[in-house]
Parts: structure tokens; C-alpha cells; sequence
């Protein structure tokens, strides 16, 4: 078996405190014990606390559940920079789509990359909780995801929030559903997100990906989990081959600004490298970056990974130049 | 069975857990007792320090709540002969550690982040036993504990 590239010592720590709080290998699995396995936002707290640093959420933003839909798993945790309340100024807003394989994983596992991106960007950001795998299958992911951008849309002013200054991001599968909200949102004749931030995302179905192997035996996400996620979330084959999940086969024209971000040591790596390539050849403007020496869910790890603080400043830069000029 | 042909090439390491049990009498018990024990600790955590009202009396139906549950679950444990030995996860000795780390408001608003993660993974855990579990005592006590899940899930959307 290849064995992945080697991560720098700050990665690896994360990735060690994963191991010591016991995380199997989510494969071997039922959805219903992956989705108590500890998460790797878990084993970066880990070594918050080690390092003495406080785990507490950064009380510099402040949290609201709203339902957007009937199901329970249909809400959003909306994010609001605490220091703006009153200002009387409208706000830009970011949609943000979690990870987890459309299977495991919550707003709850994913905070640290909303609550970072609220305050850098002073903007609301509303973090998008979507019905999971196996119980409900494709598409209702990316149904869900376009009814909440729609929601926004319509309610976003009357959080303070300006619906003309509004971006969409998200990682990992919530990558994908960034760039899917975008094309429903062009198709749609909806009003367009101002840029897409689109990291690690899950696009493209080819097996042949090199990151598929080079990666593909890599912590915390590898080949075979992808395997498992598409099993659970997939209807049928077909499903994988959809242009709403093998985005670089989707009708990419007329697409927003889009950042994407990736890491070395991920098996989804190839994937946003050839969404990249695809985006421009249909005439996007498109920037994307790998970052060396980190793993798939370093994103939102800046306080105690180099490289995820590199790959945030990258994006929110981004995001600036895009919601507040 | 369609949906086997289509992971065919990793049938092997797919269809085994795709079809077994989603968990047993024995991971119910040992995972529904840790969560319980997680949850009275972390509560009393947050009760040695806070000063929020809110905080105060939700620490306190939590201990109550889940005291209540864990009585519940050893009488049925002990009726379907599974022997309970509740051992907090590594995980959530490490969040009793996290919590115990933060001092003042930022225990308060560490507890409130931890309580909803744990929530959700309580809801699972009663969930899926309450729909694919063996032992009918079990099951009744997981079904029965699932709306008093929900209902904490619902308080703490407001905190």
C-alpha cells in the first residue's frame, strides 16, 4: 500500500491526539458509531488544551438555531460578530456547508471555520445543518442546500444582514455543495453569490485520481472512506456520476469568483486541483491553492497548525476583497 | 440487493457493516451509561463556577434527567442480562478535562458547545437501539429516552 507523504510535526500532532482519543477507522463502521467517533476538530482541541490554549468558543460571536425546513435536521446556527450589534450597518453574509461525507458530522463538528469566518469578515455567517445519509439519500444534500441559500436570500435583511453581499463556502462535502448552491443559484436565475470559497470539495468521481492512491491511505480521511460515504449516501451508481457530485462534468460557465483550497496529504486533493482547471477552461475566474504538509480537515486548525493559519489568511482575503469592497 | 452491485469493488469491506446490527445490547449499554455519566460530571463542572442563571438550572435538569435515565438503564441492563461497566470514552474524558481547563464565562460557554455535541451524539446512540436493538427492556428504556433527548437538543437551540 502507498503510503501518504509525511505531515509537518504541528499536522501530525492533531493527527496523533486523533489516534489517542481512540478514532477507528470509520470504514469498518455503521453510520450510527461513525457518527460518535471523535472528529478531528475534536483532536485539534486536544491540543489547544495541551498547549494551554481555552477551547471555549470566541465569545467575539455570538450563535442563534433557526429552522429553515419542517425536518429537524433542516435549521441553521447563524453566526453574528457580536462587536457589530446596532451599528445600523448591513452586514455581508457567508452560507456555509459542514463536511462529513453527506453521512457523519453537524454544525456543531464544523465551528471553528464559521465562527473564525464571522469575525475576520465581520459578516453573518449562517452555517447550514442538511438531513444526512443514509436516512435521507442524494440529492436531498443538495436540495436542502439550495432552500436554505434561497432562505437566506429572503431573510437575510431582516437579520442585518445585505442579500447582495452574500458568499457561499464550505468544506469537504460541504466544498461541493458551494459550488452546487452556485450553479442552481445561476440556473435558477437567483441572485448570485459575490464569490464561492470552496475547500477540499468533493468533485470528481474518477477513480483514477492521483491523490486517490498517492493519498489514499492517508489520516483522517482515506480512499476507502470515500468508498463508504458514496455507499450510504448514493442511491444508485448513477448517483456518483450526477454533475451535482462530479462537478468537474457539471455546466461550469458563468460561474462567481472561486477560491479553492486544498491540502497535500487528502485524497480529495486531485479532486479540487481538476475542479480548478475545470472552472477556467468554461472561463471562471478561479483561484486554488494546495497547501503542503497538511491533511483533510486542517481548515479552521490556524491556531494550532501553520499551514491551516496560511490557508485561512489565503481565503479570507479573498472573501474580503470580494464582500466588503 | 442493487446497492451491493454498485460498491462492488469494495463489497468486501462495505457489506458487512452495511447489514449488520447498528449496535449491539452490550455497546448500547456501555455507550448510553458513558453518555449519562459524561453528562452528570460535565454538569457539575459547570455548576462550581457559573453565575447564568440559564446555565444554572439546565446543569441541574441535566443531572436529574440523566440520573433518572441511568437508573432506568441499569434495571433493564440488568433484566436482559447485560452487565453494565460505564466507562467515560477518551473523548469525553477529554472534554471533562477541556471544561475543567476553562475558568468564568468561558467554562459557560465551553459546556453550552460540549452539551450540543453530546446531544447529538445521545440522540444517536438512543436512536438507532430504539429502532435496530435485540432487547425489548433496552429498547423501551431508548425509546423512552429519546423525546427527553430531543427535548434537551431543543433547549439548548435557544442557549
Amino acid at each position: 500500500m502507498v503510503q501518504p507523504a509525511a505531515a509537518a510535526a504541528d499536522m501530525q500532532a492533531v493527527l496523533d491526539a486523533h489516534k489517542a482519543l481512540g478514532a477507528k477507522p470509520i470504514e469498518t463502521l455503521t453510520p450510527a458509531k461513525a457518527r460518535l467517533e471523535p472528529s478531528a476538530a475534536d483532536a485539534a482541541k486536544m491540543v489547544m488544551r495541551q498547549r494551554g490554549m481555552s477551547i471555549a468558543p470566541d465569545p467575539a460571536v455570538t450563535t442563534k438555531d433557526v429552522p429553515y425546513g419542517a425536518d429537524p435536521m433542516q435549521f441553521a446556527r447563524i453566526y453574528t460578530p457580536a462587536a457589530t450589534m446596532g451599528a445600523g450597518t448591513r452586514m455581508p453574509v457567508v452560507v456555509y456547508y459542514h463536511g462529513g461525507g453527506w453521512v457523519i458530522a453537524d454544525v456543531n463538528t464544523y465551528d471553528a471555520t464559521p465562527r473564525l469566518l464571522a469575525k475576520q469578515l465581520n459578516a453573518i455567517v449562517v452555517s447550514v445543518e442538511y438531513r444526512h445519509g443514509p436516512e435521507a439519500k442524494f440529492p436531498a444534500q443538495h436540495e436542502d442546500a439550495a432552500a436554505a441559500y434561497r432562505w437566506v436570500l429572503a431573510n437575510a435583511a431582516s437579520w442585518g444582514g445585505n442579500p447582495a453581499k452574500i458568499a457561499l463556502a464550505g468544506e469537504s462535502a460541504g466544498g461541493n455543495l458551494a459550488v452546487a448552491t452556485a450553479i442552481y443559484a445561476r440556473d435558477n436565475r437567483l441572485t448570485a453569490p459575490v464569490h464561492v470559497l470552496s475547500v477540499y470539495p468533493i468533485a470528481n468521481s474518477s477513480m483514477q485520481l492521483p491523490s486517490r492512491t498517492d493519498s489514499g491511505n492517508a489520516k483522517p480521511l482515506n480512499t476507502p472512506m470515500l468508498n463508504w460515504f458514496g455507499y450510504y449516501y448514493s442511491r444508485s451508481e448513477s448517483d456518483k456520476m450526477d454533475p451535482r457530485i462530479n462537478l468537474v462534468g457539471a455546466d461550469l460557465r458563468n460561474l462567481p469568483p472561486t477560491t479553492i483550497v486544498n491540502a497535500q496529504i487528502d485524497p480529495l486533493r486531485s479532486d479540487g486541483e481538476t475542479l480548478a482547471v475545470a472552472m477556467k477552461k468554461a472561463g471562471d475566474s478561479v483561484d486554488q491553492k494546495t497547501f503542503p504538509g497538511v491533511t483533510h480537515e486542517f481548515f479552521g486548525m490556524g491556531k494550532v497548525v501553520r499551514g491551516a493559519y496560511d490557508a485561512e489568511l489565503y481565503a479570507i482575503a479573498k472573501l474580503k476583497k470580494a464582500l466588503l469592497n | 440487493m442493487k446497492i451491493l452491485a454498485y460498491a462492488l469493488p469494495l463489497a468486501v469491506v462495505i457489506s458487512a457493516p452495511a447489514f449488520a446490527q447498528a449496535m449491539t445490547s452490550a455497546e448500547y449499554v456501555a455507550a448510553a451509561g458513558a453518555g449519562d455519566m459524561y453528562e452528570i460530571q460535565s454538569s457539575q463542572a459547570v455548576l462550581q463556577t457559573t453565575q447564568d442563571p440559564k446555565i444554572k438550572s439546565f446543569a441541574q435538569m441535566m443531572i436529574q434527567d440523566h440520573t433518572k435515565s441511568t437508573a432506568k438503564l441499569k434495571a433493564a441492563a440488568a433484566v436482559s442480562k447485560v452487565k453494565p461497566s460505564p466507562m467515560l470514552t477518551p473523548a469525553q474524558t477529554e472534554m471533562l478535562a477541556q471544561l475543567k481547563a476553562e475558568n468564568g464565562p468561558a467554562r459557560d460557554q465551553a459546556y453550552i458547545a460540549q452539551q450540543k455535541q453530546a446531544h447529538q451524539q445521545a440522540l444517536t446512540i438512543h436512536q438507532s437501539y430504539a429502532e435496530g436493538g435485540k432487547a425489548v427492556p433496552l429498547k423501551m428504556v431508548a425509546t423512552n429516552v429519546v423525546p427527553v433527548v430531543k427535548h434537551h437538543i431543543e433547549m439548548l437551540k435557544t442557549m
